[in-house]
């Protein structure tokens, strides 16, 4: 396939990034003491320890409290198939829906796991832990 | 018809391809007018990056936060590609782009040796250049507002220790874009990022963290959304959506709906959907050459097709004449018998009879003719056979004489003769009825022509209002027919308790029944119970049907025929009674009424039930290159508005957050003077409202905000909402606008006091986080 194409210059556009770069060189640098590799739910969880050891002054922002709280106004139900107005709620799977068709059709026929892959996307899925 | 009619008028549906992300034809330029002492600004979204000296009025770099790796095989070779580099090399190795990652996984920085690749990269590309080892200018960087003291350690760890930069300042990127745009010193700034949105409210040219908001949802979170909500959609779809994909999708078809509810509300009626359905075709190949092919094979299929149906029709006259090979047989069997006992007593022939299973003579007799009849008919073709007429005292003389008259022999010949006669008369009888029947049928029709010439109203009424009912009942019937299929409805359980109560009775009730009629005499018997009413109502009978279910279905059929007799009556007499009015059609899938076919297949008839309804068959469907091109189809349509909608309405992707308007809401109710007049800090808040951020370039976002505030605000209120000139590189412009003020040069923390007061020390400013430091 590379024959066809123009020459692959892969090479000295890695070179670019991975060469001796003038501008970095530190001597002195700290060997990379916590370059393990953690997730954002560790990350997250780190950042709540910080401010937790904080005295912070309760209107102190922090990645914590700029959170925006629940909303307060009435929701609106959605059809979870078609996204269009839900009025009605299937009592086995509790999935909203827009009418009696979308039931008939879709609903009744869903096989065991899709419901909650509809739930999932409203967050409303049942998580076994 | 005017389904298909309609359908065929309408024009094909314009089609989209579906588009991958195309990396610039360029390659990554570089700056020529380094300058060491000269601040660099880098925004360092999570989507993109942009760098530059700030002695360039526009970034000199922005690429894809993205990094991919790569070992070349041959020479084991360590490839590190960043950003646009990546995508046009990925035509020699492909593996790059699906390998492509982002050092952020969410908010939150997780990876920082890409980090570090990344800055290397971008710093190259500003040509930087060093005598000492040492990065010499000063670095502005971006940062989300309450940035995680993890993100802030990392940053300074990289340009303080990898590149020794003299000195660093931090700031929120929305709120440089604000820097960059706003001419006012006071607003809201509502961003719009590529993982977080963010509200702040700006006073005096100062971003007010304690009262800023932050929803956890932004562009990244809208494709996971759409990935999904199309792949339940469309669950069978034959590729794989990936992220730029879906992201491309967003960029080119959403948009924010500026009344969600009421456009919602008709979004899949046909002539909405006609205007806004998107569809994406997902290229094919092969198609036409696959179509060919099947040209030479239909003819083959129809010739096997063909034998097999002979292959059939042989094997089924075997199968014809093996059962009259056995009539036959038996034909002669039984005749022999009914020589046989022809001169035997009665009750001798009785037994003989009863003992070959027949119940009594007659039913030998019947069973014979029975017999003689199907095998006549199989000799003579199907055709009707005629009767030929006797004179039935000239044929059978002996049948009418008295026994007493006649000999032995001749009254076993009498009743040879009377039956033959019985077996006449039966015939006849019949024939007098079919007659009968046919007269009143002409009578009947005579009637109704009178009827009609008499008053074709009326009759046309009459006639609709019979079809109505019995298409009302035919319907009920259905669906109680429905209902029974399930074992747990409700029909069902009443039918089971039915049965379960017949059988009781049968059990006890008949010997109930027998001691009392022994003990209280023939009044109180079941059959003549005075205060039984059962039978006086027709609907008591129903008890009966409830417990077959076979004839349910004997009703259902002959109710059918009511109605298509009642139609075809109404076709001929009724001129405002046409084909669409029946039943049948009325019942027929009209897709036009279908919401979920709407949303599927759009405002066209999806071809595969078309031609499936046409009598098309499975293969011929499979190899249709049309069917195979449509099925690589997307309809987008509801989405178009949904996947926007979240950052109104967060709990509909299930983040129990506010959304956007109402944390304005918040804050404008909240956190301001509540003074609307000219110098109040409310008035400042609505004549500024700003929107920035990759995600607020949704067509109608301004719009909607503009909307759903005006809904709150009294009338007259001076609302002005409004988007960054460019919301993508806006703060990249603000930071380098900053660069020249005072303020700037106050923020700096330099690595001296880095060294000193450690990673958490930043100098607060208007554009700026808050220091966590304690002192």
């Amino acid at each position: 396939m590379s024959e066809t194409k123009p020459e692959s210059n892969a090479f000295e556009l890695s070179y670019v990034t991975t060469k001796e770069h003038c501008f970095k060189q530190n001597p002195n640098r700290p060997k990379s003491t916590n370059r393990r590799f953690k997730t954002a739910k560790q990350l997250a969880t780190d950042e709540t320890r910080y401010l937790q050891t904080k005295k912070l002054n309760i209107d102190t922002p922090t990645h914590l409290s700029i959170a925006a709280p629940p909303s307060l106004r009435p929701r609106k139900h959605y059809c979870d198939i078609t996204g269009l107005e839900g009025r009605y709620k299937s009592p086995a799977s509790s999935l909203r829906y827009h009418n009696v068709e979308i039931y008939q059709e879709v609903i009744k026929h869903l096989t065991p796991g899709v419901d909650q892959e509809y739930l999932s996307l409203r967050g409303a899925n049942v998580v076994l832990k | 018809m005017p389904t298909a009619s309609l359908s065929d008028d309408l024009p094909p549906q314009n089609l989209h391809p579906l588009r991958e992300y195309q990396a610039p034809e360029l390659p990554e330029p570089y700056y020529d007018r380094y300058e060491p002492d000269i601040p660099i600004a880098i925004d360092f979204g999570s989507l993109s990056v942009r760098i530059g000296l700030t002695n360039s009025e526009q970034p000199s770099n922005v690429f894809p936060n993205l990094v991919s790796k790569h070992r070349e095989r041959k020479t084991g070779y360590n490839l590190t590609l960043v950003g646009n580099d990546l995508f046009r090399e990925s035509v020699h190795y492909p593996t790059l782009r699906s390998g492509a990652k982002s050092p952020f996984d969410g908010l939150l920085i997780t990876n920082w040796d890409y980090v570090e690749s990344i800055l290397d990269y971008s710093l190259e590309h500003l040509s930087v250049t060093s005598e000492n080892g040492c990065l010499n200018n000063p670095i502005i960087m971006s940062e989300p507002p309450a940035a995680t003291f993890g993100y802030r350690k990392g940053m300074y760890e990289m340009m303080f220790e990898a590149y020794q930069a003299p000195k660093v300042v931090f700031g929120i990127d929305s709120l440089f874009s604000f820097y960059a745009n706003s001419k006012k010193k006071d607003g809201v700034v509502v961003s719009i990022g590529n993982n977080l949105t963010h509200v702040i409210p700006v006073v005096k040219g100062k971003g007010i963290l304690l009262n800023s908001k932050r929803i956890d949802w932004g562009c990244e979170q809208e494709l996971q959304f759409l990935q999904k909500a199309l792949a339940l959609k469309y669950p069978y779809f034959p590729t794989r959506l990936n992220q730029s994909h879906t992201s491309n999708i967003i960029q080119d078809h959403a948009y924010v709906s500026p009344n969600y509810a009421e456009e919602l509300a008709t979004y899949l009626d046909l002539d909405n959907l006609e205007k806004k359905d998107v569809v994406i075709q997902v290229p094919v190949e092969a198609a036409a050459e696959k179509a060919k092919k099947t040209e030479e094979e239909l003819t083959r299929q129809a010739e096997r097709r063909k034998e097999q149906g002979k292959r059939l029709q042989e094997q089924a006259q075997k199968k014809r004449l093996e059962t009259i090979a056995q009539k036959e047989k038996e034909f002669a069997y039984y005749s022999e018998l009914q020589e046989a006992i022809l001169g035997l007593s009665k009750t001798e022939a009785e037994r003989r009879v009863i003992a070959e299973e027949f119940e009594n003579v007659e039913d030998l007799h019947k069973y014979v003719d029975g017999l003689q009849k199907a095998i006549r008919k199989f000799y003579n073709g199907d055709e009707e056979e005629k009767e030929e007429e006797v004179d039935p005292a000239a044929a059978w003389p002996l049948a009418d004489v008295s026994d007493s008259e006649l000999n032995e022999e001749d009254i076993k010949e009498k009743r040879k003769q009377k039956l033959l006669k019985s077996n006449y008369d039966a015939r006849m009888r019949i024939k007098e009825e079919k007659r009968r029947a046919e007269e009143e049928k002409i009578q009947y029709d005579k009637d109704q022509q009178e009827w009609r010439a008499r008053d074709l109203e009326d009759w046309c009424t009459a006639k609709r209002f019979e079809l109505a009912q019995n298409i009302s009942l035919y319907r009920k019937r259905s669906k109680i027919m429905e209902a029974m299929k399930d074992r747990k409805s409700l029909a069902a359980q009443q039918r089971m308790k039915n049965i379960a109560e017949l059988a009781n009775e049968k059990a006890t009730g008949n010997g109930a029944g027998k001691k009392r009629r022994r003990n209280a005499g023939p009044t109180a018997t079941i059959d003549n119970d005075p205060t039984d009413t059962f039978g006086t109502n027709d609907a008591d009978w129903n008890a009966y049907r409830d417990i077959d279910k076979a004839s349910l279905e004997d009703e259902q059929e002959r109710t059918n025929s009511e109605i298509l007799r009642l139609e075809e009556e109404l076709l001929e007499h009724d001129p405002n009674f046409h084909h669409e009015d029946t039943f049948a059609v009325q019942e027929t899938f009209d897709w036009k009424n279908l919401v979920l076919h709407k949303f599927i297949h759009g405002p066209r008839q999806s071809l595969t039930v078309a031609m499936q309804t046409e009598g098309h068959d499975a293969d011929e469907l499979l190899n249709n290159p049309e069917v195979i091109r449509r099925n690589h189809q997307l309809h987008v349509n509801v989405e178009r508005i949904r996947v926007p909608e979240i950052y109104f309405q967060p709990h509909i992707a299930g983040v129990d957050q506010a959304g956007i308007t109402e944390l304005i809401q918040n804050i404008l109710e909240r956190n301001s003077d509540k003074n609307f007049e000219v110098g109040g800090q409310l008035r400042a808040f609505i004549e500024n409202i700003f929107l920035t951020g990759g995600g607020s370039l949704l067509p109608n976002f301004e719009e909607r905000i503009r909307l759903d505030l005006r809904s709150l605000l009294p009338s007259g209120a001076p609302l002005h909402v409004y988007k960054a000139k460019d919301p993508q590189i806006d703060p990249w412009r603000g930071m380098q606008k900053w660069s020249f003020t005072d303020e700037a040069e106050q923020s700096y923390v330099t690595k001296q006091e880095y060294e000193e007061y450690g990673p958490e020390y930043i100098k607060e400013h208007g554009l700026g986080n808050v220091c966590l430091k304690d002192f």
